[in-house]
Parts: structure tokens; sequence; C-alpha cells
């Protein structure tokens, strides 16, 4: 006991030590109330700031766009994870050359391009920030940057920057369109365009503390997870898709024509198989080509499309009961329509032609004579129900309408020159599809690009699931037509025999078509020449149709655009193993 | 009370007094035994470094797995990039515009006639036809011609090249002189405007093969 008295001295009386515990308290939580009012009553948001900043990291994190595939699933617009390459000019100006070489070795890029950018600007020589290169792939950019930090060298780093890579090139360029190379998002037409909000999906953010460059577990932590895009699965086949690019510009080459267009349907679904476009470009490097060679003018331009047209005013006339194919038409040399005259593209003198031959000889006069069976109206009704004014709408944009006169105003010289394709105006896929309902026995499928149900950004449900069918012709009379176009394939009869393949039963139609000029209005001299037709013609499975605009030096239907009409088909009949049905070919007589 | 036991004891012979004294029974004082303050101590000191030391280890081991987690994060984005690069590798591999350049190599065109062997009786379906050097198609796009090559022709807007006009502002100068000037100018203007005609032709031509 006595041993703990000199430390209770020490300590004072309880007294004392409770006024000073009550001192120092009182003291205490003074400060802490000054500090209190000092945080939350002077300047809140400015602290909170501060605090935020300290150790909390924003980053975005990116939604990946979705991808665009072919209907086997290849890839034919697809995200990679990518990085930017940016430079403190500040830090590596100093050794700009060094840094500039190690680039351009390891990512194949230009060497005094990245030296201008590695430096300052004289323009803005405070600027630490520069783009070195963009959309690199992440190891490629990673690799790169790795070597310069091996080498001791400074200032440059990488950023997030998703890749968009084209694995085709050209191939199906003029469908999917591109992502803009240039600094910032954007689309640049084509299905890329017109499904932006499918494909973008939606970005998100995550807020995290960190310290010493790891996260600090169980600190703050917000996280908005990003939506991926949807991937869109089209029709296309990218093989067939490729082969119809190289066949169409192999011929638009050689024929030194303007464009041209080359579109392969399934004939029983409406699926556009291929959609060829010549001029066409790189998807990877949009920046190099024209800018009118990058949309699809098989959607976009319009065109008369001449005697192709024949086979729907035949489809109609057959399918009123009107005539047959046997009809026999005497053919003069010239006939006059109202006061213009009207010839044949080969002259002649009166020939004694059946329907069938009318067809396979492709005699604009013989389908005047057959077209005035009409009542008025009936072959414009016949044209409207095979599309023709109509938009496709497979979901491409800037598709254009094509033109067929309001019927109120036809006149006798309208109804004679729309009966064989003058005076009317097509795009190329309308046309695909008005022969194509003879292919598939006289009932019209729209044509669809994207395979299931896909909602563009102006918002059309479009896609294979909402194809629409309606009946155009009947069925006998569909197999009527069938026959007449095989008269074309067929050697010593028709227009066009290179356009047959041996062994099969091959339905087709020529086309060489006077063009409208831009400037005067008016028929200019240029062609549109064109083939259009199916196989195998008792049992249609794939329709093909192929125009090629403005060739220069003579071109026909037959010769230019068939030979393009017959590589694809056989392409495709190989392709998807169609057999030859091993039937009888269509014997119609072609003269009386 | 206490007077009975008084008496009592008063009364009571005195003997052995001594041992009795010893013997008597008296009250003890409490005795406070407290335990020993040392292990209780320990324990709580004990506790205390324990849950310490445990949580320190917690926290630590968390940050391990946190930076384990980076490190996993960043090789999996790693090898993600990679596995990306390597498909866009395969896809340039399998594209048909590579595979029909490897097949021309070889001297391969596509079939021009498509046939069929059955394979459940061995016959032949449709025309098989060999092949020709026709059938190929260009898969090689043209090489750009001159024109991509040529500049777009440079048009210089000549002057009058008609003699009399253009002598007539130096009359001042000697006649013979200005005369042999003037025919050196149109002539020099007549040699430059066929150049650009020729240059002009050319790049036309040259865009012809180039489409």
């Amino acid at each position: 006991m006595s041993a703990r008295r000199p430390a209770g001295r020490w300590r004072g009386s309880s007294e004392f030590r409770l006024r000073f515990a009550l001192i120092v308290l009182a003291m205490v939580i003074s400060v802490f109330g000054v500090r209190l009012v000092q945080l939350q009553g002077l300047d809140p948001k400015a602290y909170a700031a501060k605090a935020d900043a300290e150790g909390l990291v924003t980053v975005p994190l990116p939604a990946t766009r979705g991808s665009i595939t072919d209907r086997n699933g290849v890839a034919l617009a697809e995200s990679v994870s990518g990085l930017m390459i940016v430079a403190d000019p500040k830090r590596t100006d100093e050794h700009a050359e060094e840094i500039a070489r190690i680039l351009a070795n390891k990512l194949d890029l230009d060497y005094f391009d990245l030296l201008s950018r590695l430096r300052k600007n004289p323009a803005k020589p405070d600027a630490r920030f520069a783009y070195v290169a963009r959309r690199i792939p992440a190891t490629d950019a990673k690799a790169a940057v790795a070597a310069i930090d091996d080498a001791g060298f400074k200032g440059i780093d990488t950023r997030l920057d998703p890749v968009r890579d084209y694995p085709g090139g050209d191939v199906a360029a003029n469908l999917v369109g591109f992502m803009k190379v240039p600094d910032e998002a954007g689309t640049g037409g084509g299905l890329e365009r017109s499904f932006d909000g499918l494909l973008a999906g939606k970005d998100g953010s995550e807020t995290y503390e960190v310290g010493g460059g790891n996260r600090i577990p169980l600190g703050e932590n917000t996280e908005v997870k990003p939506v991926d895009g949807k991937n869109l699965t089209l029709t296309i086949d990218r093989d067939v898709q490729w082969y119809a690019q190289r066949v169409l510009r192999t011929a638009v080459q050689g024929a030194r024509a303007e464009s041209g267009a080359a579109i392969a349907l399934d004939s029983r679904t409406g699926e556009i198989l291929a959609l060829a476009d010549y001029p066409s470009y790189d998807a990877n490097k949009p920046g190099a080509a024209s800018k009118d060679d990058l949309g699809s003018r098989a959607l976009s331009d319009v065109y008369e499309p001449g005697s192709v047209e024949k086979v729907l005013t035949m489809s109609g006339l057959l399918d009123k009961g009107l005539v047959t194919p046997r009809t026999r038409v005497r053919v003069p040399h010239q006939l006059p329509v109202a006061d213009r005259v009207i010839h044949d593209y080969f002259d002649h003198d009166n020939l004694r032609l059946t329907l069938a031959g009318v067809i396979a000889k492709s005699s604009n006069i013989g389908t005047v004579l057959a077209a005035r069976q009409y009542q008025p109206g009936q072959l414009w009704h016949y044209l409207d129900l095979f599309g023709l004014g109509h938009r496709t709408d497979v979901g491409m944009p800037g598709e254009t309408r094509g033109l067929l006169p309001d019927p109120s105003t036809w006149t006798e010289l309208t109804q004679a020159t729309a009966s064989f394709g003058q005076g009317v105006s097509v795009n190329a896929l309308q046309m695909a599809t008005a022969i194509n309902t003879v292919a598939n026995g006289g009932e019209l499928i729209s044509p669809s690009l994207i395979k299931g149900e896909a909602r563009t950004s102006s918002g059309d449900e479009v896609g294979t699931d909402v194809a629409s069918r309606h009946r155009v012709i009947s069925q006998s009379a569909a197999e009527k037509v069938s026959k007449m176009m095989e008269m074309v394939t067929t050697e010593g009869a028709g227009t066009a025999p290179a356009a047959g393949i041996a062994g099969y039963r091959v339905a087709g139609k020529t086309g060489t078509a006077q063009q409208v000029g831009a400037t005067c209005g008016c028929y200019d001299g240029s062609l549109a020449v064109s083939f259009a037709g199916f196989a195998p013609a008792d049992n249609p499975r794939f329709t093909v149709y192929v125009v090629i605009q403005k060739p220069q030096g003579s071109a026909s239907g037959g010769g230019t655009a068939g030979p393009v009409f017959r590589k694809i088909l056989t392409y495709l009949l190989q392709k998807y193993a169609v057999p030859p049905t091993g039937t009888k070919p269509a014997r119609l007589p072609v003269e009386w | 009370m206490s007077s009975l036991v008084s008496q009592a004891r008063a009364r009571a012979p005195r003997f052995a007094e001594a041992a009795v004294e010893r013997a008597r029974l008296s009250l003890v004082p409490v005795r406070r035994t407290r335990p020993p303050r040392a292990p209780f101590a320990v324990l709580v000191f004990a506790i205390l470094g324990a849950g310490v030391v445990g949580l320190l280890m917690f926290n630590t081991h968390m940050q391990q797995a946190s930076f384990y987690a980076t490190r996993l994060q960043q090789q999996a984005d790693d090898l993600t990039a990679r596995q990306q690069a390597l498909d866009m590798d395969l896809e340039r591999l399998r594209a048909p515009q590579r595979l029909a350049e490897a097949g021309k190599e070889l001297g391969m065109v596509a079939p021009g006639v498509p046939a069929f062997v059955r394979l459940s009786d061995g016959s032949v379906v449709g025309t098989p036809t060999p092949a020709s050097p026709d059938d190929a198609v260009r898969i090689d796009p043209l090489p750009p011609g001159l024109g991509a090559l040529q500049r777009k022709p440079i048009i210089v807007r000549v002057p009058a090249t008609d003699p009399v006009a253009t002598i007539q502002p130096v009359t001042s100068a000697d006649p013979a002189q200005t005369t042999q000037q003037t025919t050196q100018q149109t002539t020099q203007q007549t040699t430059q405007q066929t150049t650009q005609q020729t240059g002009h032709r050319k790049h036309k031509s040259g865009r012809g093969t180039g489409r």
C-alpha cells in the first residue's frame, strides 16, 4: 500500500485531474469544430473535389462495337482492342530520331511523319500531348513502347483506342461501310451507319481508388458497366461476294466502263448472297478512295433497265392469259409510235417471230406489239407489283426509289417504251428482285441483306424474318416466262448463248439500254448493258443480275454482262453443290 | 447477552489461562487476495496484438491479392489482345484473295462448268469440262496507269497569238528585231500548247487503263 502513495501524489488530486482532462478535451473538440466548419461550411465542394482527385481514378470502359459477319460467321468488320501511341513532345524532342526509328521499324510507319509528331511543334511549343499513331493492335503497340522503354527514352505512352478491322479489305466494303479514321468517332456509310445504334453499344466507366498504380481493395469503387454492341449477321456469302467483285471488276475494266454492279440472290428466300459494286475501295483505307465510290451503286444509282424489263411485260401478258409463248407476231423493220419511230437493235426485214422468239431475239418492236394487248393501266399495275418505284428497304442508307411514271401521265409512247424498259428507272437490286419473282414461281420476295431481324437507326425492322411475299403472276405464267428466257441462252436461238452453262438449264435475258445523260436530260449515247437470269430454270436456286454502266466501244448485254453472269452463277452452283436437274431443256419455236 | 457471557466467563474457573488465551477464536481480518495482474495484462495484450497483427496480415493479404489481380488482369488483357492479333493474322491468311493468289501461283483457275461425282454410285453429274486459261478471272487490281503518276495538266492562258496585235505595243523598237521576237514568242507559245495537249492526251489514256 505504501508503495502507491508517491504515484498518487504525482498525479495530484482527482479534482485537478478532472479539470485538466476537461480543458484538454475542450481544446481538441474546438479544434475539430473549427475544422468542421471550415470543411463543411466555407467551401465544401472544392474540398470534396480535392479529395476525389487524391487517389481516385475514373477510367472509361469502352463498349466493344459489334462485329458484322457474313452468313457463315466470317467477320467482315470486327473490333479488336487497340491502342493509340501518344507522346509528350517536351520529353521526346531530344531523342526524336531514335524514337521515330524504333516506331518506324516496329509499326511500319512513316519515319518523317513520326519525326514531326515527336518534335516540338513550333506553333505550339508548350504542347505536352501529341498523337503519334492511332488504332494500333494492342500487342504491336505494347511491344513498340516496351522497346522504347528498354532503350531508355521517356515521354511515350499508350491509351485505349479500339481498332475497327475489315479483314476482307474491299470485300463487301460498299455494303459494310467503314468507320471514320480521323480523330473522333463517326461512321462512314453503309451498314456501319444505318445500324450504328445497334452496333455501337454504350460506353461505361469505373471510378476507384488507387495507390501505387494498384487498386485499393475495399476502397471507394463505382462502376457503370459498358453495354457491348450487338453483332450483325448478313446474308452475304463472303467467298461469293469476293468472286463476284473480282469477276465484275475484270469485266468493267475490260469494257472500259464507268461502273458496274452484280447481285446474286437465293431464289427461294430472297437472301442476297452477293452484292458487288465496282469501283470499290479498301474499307481499311477509306480516305484513299473517291467519295463517289464509298456507297453502293447497286442501290443508289438509277438507270433505265432496257430489255431485261421485257420479261416483266411478258409476265403480265401471260398472267392475264392474253398471249402464249407461241403467239405469232409479225415484226416490221420499224414501228412508228406517236411521233417517234421504234427500231430494233439489229437491222432486219419483216420477221415472223413467236413471243418466245421476241424474248430470245430481244425485239423491241415485237414487245411493243405484244404490249398492245394490255388494257390501259395494266402494264403499270404489273410493274408496280414487280416492285418498280418502291425501295427494297434492305437496310442500306441512300437507296433510291427509282422512277415509275404515274399512270395518269402515261401516253401511247410511254406504254410502248416502258414495255421494253425505257422511260422507267430502277436500281439494280429492284431489277434483280423483279426477275427473282419469275424464278420464285411468280411470288415476289422482298430481298434481305440481314439474317434474322435487326432495327436500323431510323427505326425500320429489316431482315430475313420480316421479308414480305406477295404474288405478282401465276405459277404457270412464271413457268412459261422461264421457258421463254431459257431460249435466250440456247445456242442458235437466243442473243446470249455465252451465258449458258453446259449441262444446266439457264434462263436469262439480256439488256442494252440507252441512258439519260446527267447534263442534257436526253439519251446521250451512253449505255447500260445488263444480264439477268437464274438456274436451274426448272427449279431455280440462284438469281443473278449484272449491270455494267457506260461501257466504251462495242458492248452488249449478252457479250459484256453475260459472261459475268455465267461465271458468278457457275461459282454458286458449284459452291452450293447444285447438280443439273437432268430434265430436257425447253424447246420453243422462235420463228414461224 | 454480552453481560451474561461475561458473567459466565467471570464465573468460570480460570485454568490454563495462557492456553485458552492462545486458543481463543478471534475475528480474522478480511484478506483481500487479488488475482495476479500480470497474466491478464499479457492476455489482453496478446489478444490486442493478435488482432492488430491479424488485421495487418489480412490487409497485406488483400493488397497482395489486389496486386495479383491487377497482374492477372493485365495478363488477361495482353493475352486477349494477342489472341485478337493472331485471329487477325489467321483471317488474313484465310482471306479469299490470298487463297486465290496462292491458287494462281499453282496455275489454278475456277472451273468453267460445274460437275459433280455422286458418291453413292460413283456416277458423274453435269458435264465435266477441263478448265482453260479463258476461265481465269483477274484477281489483282490493274496497276495504276500513267494517269495516277502524271500531274494534272497546268493550263496556261496564252495571250492572243496574232502577230499584229503583239507588234503594236513595241512600235518604238527596231522593226526587224520586233518581228523576230514576236515570231519567236509565237513559236514558243505554240510548242507550249502542243506539249500541254500531248500531256493531256497521255493523261487521259493513262486514266483509261487505270480503270
